[in-house]
């Protein structure tokens, strides 16, 4: 029998934690935090080169100014970082190899005088060739962005290809291919590409590192979404025992996978534990160009997806080609790589399937964790070449991706059994709600209407032994802390866990509190990201708060002298009514009771809880086949009705609908909220962002007028998000993650939504205004295929373009 | 540089600031410990660190703190009730959850202040005018209008 009672548990709609803080502006974020006048600013000196030696830096103008202290190179801070492979130096040694990289880190008194001191670093380079193109290096290894690659540490999962520019090769062979496209009716192959992306979070980089003189131990805080794998990192690339290092992150600014892993931490570290700066702490800001030229960005891609299809619209076989452009560094970036490789015939169930997914080195910035981590570009390019299949075959698209539907039961493309799940119904629900096979007449005179539907899948992408735990503590005024290292950055996890903690001890939500993460602190956690949180740590923290409910029971039993199963904690209140009695929880939790025996028993009460998936199998590194390799995936599907001005090329959604199956919605205000949000930063990746570079490789988008996000007069007219519920087997309430999975489909949806419009199929994002004032023009002409390289230094693609087709 | 004082009236209280002719009113803000004005671009373009200056919304990166001599500046703090009570417009963002980060929050609620101010019966065209110099890149800007019509009737029932 269930022994607690609240209001406000699993499933209630409740405020979030912290939002009165932040409503208020007094919430204190990285920059924030103050230290006095022992603080010393950094700023970074960088590249103004993609690729070249370096031949000399001159510090001495630097060095002159006033308020610097000390300007430090690379060749005095020589360590390798990387979470999955050790790829990148926080400083460049010998050689830049993108514009924006670090080259000297000038330490000084204030903001300003580091700021001046690095414009006044002079470098010297004997510039080599820049690569770009992810097609042709990945084949062309005429130019190596890391030639020492061979010599990197790197996970066994990720399979680096020393003396080619490709960081990792993720490959899944099952069945025979070629052979069921010789069994085809249809064989349909086409491409689709996309440049990078930023995260384009609000809060830039921040954080300050201080080394104690006098033992070694170094306090981080950054705002960063991971405290323990900054602190892995930052240990493993030091070469310096985890203990010493201390990892604190205060709320942070939003992350959508930027603030994952090591950031600028280790580039702070260089000035801070310089034998001339330590015992100072040594702040590092960076500005918003800065964060745009040389933080993670989601990476490009160009992708090339077969597909054999036989008389009744069922797929045969896949064959799947992606080149990622993982600029600089692959660090985190392979792994993404990867989860689109094992997801990498979607929402489908095809029996014969070849992929090979790349990560390739370029001279550009680097490419890592992103809001759907791989399934925004791996579906980016699968819906839009499920529409055009179906349009050759001439099927309804609605049609035929429910007959290929993966049903629960059928098997991955890794040979792993899917589970239980509601998309047909969500299908059905987005096509009914968006009209989606209804032609309606534009609510715009002169204006084009479409509409488009486009699937979602995704499954945590991790280790398989990625664990969680966490700690509750009642305190002695009936309220509870509850320590899980997971970051709250927005997507609203600390709800979800207050609500979870509130489920199990039958305490109001508003007398729990989740404390911001630390390593001295809190017990482990993996990481915040893959949309795990609310499932594995949410396991971790039911576990603890259940076992803080089951000593505060055993307690009051022992106290009453009444069987434990009679006691049930109701708002707050330990009440026994056989017994006729009820009390709040006070001072006793944390004292002890003073028991009929005489003798006081109990003291804090801690409850204590982990978690690891048990049985999570890491795909064959040859074949990509495993009986589970990964926990579970969380699918949905994206309806939107679009319409187009022909004489601007200007995009308008009327309407969108997304709907996922979350399994069980533990914080619907923040499922909500999940969902809202990513569909218009899906929306806003689809329509207008990309970042650019010149054929030397420079930026031309680096800040907020040339790199556009969505503001709030671009979002639909209406947006309606809904989600289902079948229940995930090994689960704390049945959940499944769904942060992520909002900002996976909406560009394809709009994607086939234009094609609907305008009978023009566009194989480039985003869906710019030119581009799809192009593709109006094209349609005048009967043209049907519009193709750009996402890059201005096309040349070198088009060649290899001739070589595809 | 030479620093210089400059006077302000910050949130109701006379205060002076310390700082260089180059220092911008965000930056000498933040120093003297107003935090909810957050440095998102410093370039004009996020809107994070919006405050308003003699009751007119500015981004506070794009003056310089010595424009600001003599004149009234309001940050998010400054809605505060004297009991440390939130001003309809922040209790109605929390109701809605039309926060996430919180990032741009500050500003966000200083917009919808000074378009309420404006418009105290705001159509969507209107809120979305209003707002539309503050990015959000969490909520996809949907409940924060919610909230801001909600705001709006909390407030003409106080009137």
């Amino acid at each position: 029998m269930k022994q607690t009672i609240t209001n406000d548990g699993v499933g209630k709609w409740v405020t979030r934690q912290y939002d009165v803080e932040k409503a208020a502006g007094t919430l204190q974020y990285t920059d924030d935090l103050r230290f006095g006048p022992e603080l010393l600013h950094a700023k970074a000196a960088r590249s103004t080169i993609a690729h070249g030696e370096i031949v000399s830096i001159d510090v001495s103008e630097a060095m002159k100014v006033p308020g610097v202290v000390k300007v430090i190179l690379g060749d005095q801070f020589v360590h390798r970082f990387g979470l999955y492979l050790h790829d990148r130096t926080p400083l460049a040694v010998g050689k830049v190899r993108y514009v924006g990289e670090p080259i000297a880190l000038v330490v000084a008194e204030t903001e300003e005088a580091a700021e001046e001191g690095a414009l006044k670093v002079k470098a010297k380079y004997k510039e080599l060739t820049p690569i770009f193109d992810p097609v042709k290096e990945a084949t062309d290894n005429s130019i190596l962005v890391h030639p020492e690659l061979e010599s990197y540490e790197h996970v066994p999962f990720i399979v680096p290809q020393p003396g080619t520019n490709l960081a990792n090769w993720f490959r899944i062979r099952r069945g025979d291919v070629e052979k069921a496209f010789e069994e085809s009716e249809y064989v349909v192959e086409e491409a689709v590409n996309c440049p990078q992306i930023a995260h384009g979070f609000l809060e830039p980089h921040c954080c300050i590192c201080k080394e104690d003189p006098a033992t070694g131990y170094l306090t981080i805080w950054t705002a960063a979404q991971s405290v323990f794998a900054t602190r892995e990192i930052i240990a493993a690339g030091l070469g310096y025992p985890l203990n010493k290092i201390r990892v604190i992150a205060p709320p942070i600014g939003g992350g959508f996978g930027g603030k994952a892993g090591m950031t600028i931490e280790a580039l702070c570290l260089a000035g801070a534990m310089d034998p001339d700066v330590k015992g100072r702490p040594v702040k590092l800001h960076i500005s918003r160009e800065e964060v745009m030229l040389t933080s993670w960005v989601r990476q490009g891609y160009v992708a090339r997806i077969k597909m054999g299809i036989d008389k009744d619209g069922k797929i045969l076989g896949m064959k799947n080609t992606f080149y990622f452009d993982t600029g600089v560094s692959a660090e985190y970036g392979a792994n993404p790589v990867r989860s689109a490789g094992y997801t990498s015939t979607g929402c489908y169930y095809v029996p014969n399937v070849w992929t090979d997914s790349y990560a390739v080195y370029t001279n550009k910035p680097f490419g890592g964790a992103y809001r759907g981590f791989g399934l925004p570009e791996l579906m980016g390019v699968m819906e839009t070449i499920i529409d055009i299949a179906a349009h050759k075959i001439g099927m309804d698209p609605v049609e035929f991706r429910l007959k290929n539907i993966l049903e629960p039961g059928l098997k991955t493309c890794t040979g792993m059994p899917m589970h239980n799940h509601a998309l047909p119904k969500i299908i059905e629900k987005v096509v009914d709600k968006v009209g989606i096979q209804k032609k309606e007449e534009p609510r715009r005179p002169g204006w084009k209407r479409g509409k488009g539907l486009a699937l979602a899948i995704k499954a945590p992408a991790k280790p398989a032994d990625a664990s969680s735990s966490a700690i509750v503590k009642v305190l002695g005024d009936g309220t509870v802390e509850i320590l899980a290292a997971t970051m709250d950055m927005g997507q609203g996890t600390y709800t979800s866990f207050a609500q979870m903690a509130s489920e199990e001890l039958g305490i109001p939500v508003k007398k729990i509190r989740c404390i911001y993460p630390d390593t001295n602190s809190h017990p482990y956690d993996w990481q915040t990201v893959a949309s795990r949180s609310c499932w594995a740590m949410g396991m971790a923290v039911k576990r603890a708060a259940a076992d803080a409910r089951e000593q505060i029971i055993s307690l009051y039993a022992q106290y009453w002298q009444v069987p434990p199963e009679s006691i049930v904690i109701e708002h707050g209140i330990v009440k026994c009514r056989s017994a006729g009695k009820a009390e709040p929880l006070d001072e006793r939790i944390q004292n002890g009771f003073k028991m009929p025996d005489g003798y006081y028993h109990g003291g804090p009460i801690i409850g204590t809880g982990s978690f690891v998936p048990p049985d999570v199998i890491y795909p064959d590194n040859e074949t990509g086949q495993s009986p589970k390799s990964v926990v579970h995936f969380t699918v949905g599907a994206v309806g939107i009705d679009v319409e187009v001005d022909p004489a601007t090329g200007c995009v308008e959604v009327n309407r969108v609908s997304s709907g996922y199956d979350v399994g069980k919605a533990i914080s619907p205000m923040n499922v909500r909220g999940q969902i809202e949000g990513g569909t218009v930063q899906g929306i806003s990746a689809g329509l207008m962002e990309g970042m650019y570079y010149d054929e030397k490789g420079r930026l031309l988008t680096p800040d907020f007028t040339d790199y556009k996000i969505a503001t709030i007069k671009d979002i639909p007219e209406e947006i309606d998000s809904f989600w289902e519920e079948t229940p995930e087997e090994l689960s704390p309430y049945g959940n499944r993650g769904v942060g992520e999975h909002s900002m996976i489909s909406p560009a394809p949806a709009i994607g086939n939504a234009l094609f609907n419009a305008l009978g023009v199929r566009i194989h480039t994002y985003p869906f710019s205004r030119e581009r799809v004032y192009k593709a109006v023009q094209m349609s005048k002409t009967g043209e049907e295929d519009l193709w750009d390289y996402p890059y201005v230094q096309e040349q070198n693609y088009k060649k290899a373009k001739k070589e595809w087709f | 540089m030479p620093k210089q004082p400059i006077n302000v009236v910050l949130n109701g209280k006379p205060v002076t600031l310390e700082v260089e002719p180059r220092t911008t009113l965000l930056r000498a803000l933040r120093e003297f410990g107003v935090t909810s004005v957050k440095r998102g671009c410093e370039e004009g373009e996020c809107g994070t660190c919006t405050v308003l200056l003699d009751g007119k919304l500015q981004k506070s990166c794009m003056v310089l703190a010595v424009e600001a001599e003599g004149r009234k500046v309001v940050t998010s703090e400054g809605l505060l009730g004297p009991d440390g009570e939130l001003h309809p417009v922040q209790k109605a963002f929390v109701e809605e959850g039309a926060i996430q980060c919180g990032f741009c929050t500050p500003g966000m609620v200083l917009a919808a202040v000074d378009l309420l101010n404006r418009h105290p019966d705001p159509t969507d065209e209107q809120i979305k005018e209003g707002l539309s110099g503050n990015l959000c890149r969490c909520t996809g800007y949907v409940s924060i209008i919610r909230a801001v019509h909600k705001a709006a009737a909390m407030l003409k029932e106080r009137r």
